[in-house]
């Protein structure tokens, strides 16, 4: 996948330096998205679908948006929990 | 890193025009970067551990994260998680003599 590469560069002004930044930048936010999106199929999948039919049924679909919100609330969780943590260990000198 | 080499994110930036103080701000830059991909990433397979824990099996019915159980068990499950990392650290630590 590739939809941010050649294109973004020259649409953005600015210098050549806040360019690549920027660049860096939507690439790691990309790759973010990504996997989160990979790990919600992921587990989404093997609760709301235990057993895949011919089509994906109305009450699949339900599941799938509610396991969604709770997968990025845990997400969430998750992350605030564990920069805090790193904070915390970085303070009293301990590395992870 | 080398920012010199030919890469896909300079395909259109001509490099040579950098200054060296670009440069080095530049390799901070990606330096940082890395680490919070790093970060990130210890994120996305922390969630995928403490879902698994906390999330009993038909509870992703009911959407938003229960405040009283599975929140709780989500830091927890980070704090454990982390706790035991510094004991196989620890232990590692001692092997090594």
């Amino acid at each position: 996948m590739d939809s941010l590469g050649g294109a973004g560069l020259s649409a953005f002004g600015g210098d050549p330096k806040t360019q690549i930044m920027r660049q860096v930048q939507q690439e790691a936010a990309m790759q973010n998205a990504r996997m989160l999106v990979e790990k919600l199929n992921e587990h989404c999948f093997e609760r709301c679908v235990p057993k895949p039919g011919s089509s994906l049924s109305k009450g699949e679909e339900t599941c799938f948006t509610s396991c969604m919100e709770k997968y990025m609330q845990a997400w969430n969780t998750v992350s605030k929990q564990y920069v805090a943590r790193i904070q915390q260990e970085s303070q009293s000198g301990r590395s992870l | 890193m080398d920012l010199s080499g030919s890469s896909s994110v300079g395909a259109n930036v001509d490099l040579s025009k950098l200054s060296d103080r670009d440069k080095q701000e530049l390799q901070q830059f990606v330096l940082n970067e890395s680490q919070k991909a790093r970060i990130q990433q210890s994120i996305h397979s922390l969630t995928d551990t403490c879902f698994r824990k906390c999330i009993p099996a038909g509870a992703v019915k009911k959407g938003a994260l229960e405040a009283k159980s599975e929140e709780p068990c989500m830091r927890q499950c980070v704090d454990r998680f982390l706790d035991a990392n510094l004991v196989v650290m620890k232990e590692l630590e001692r092997l090594r003599g």
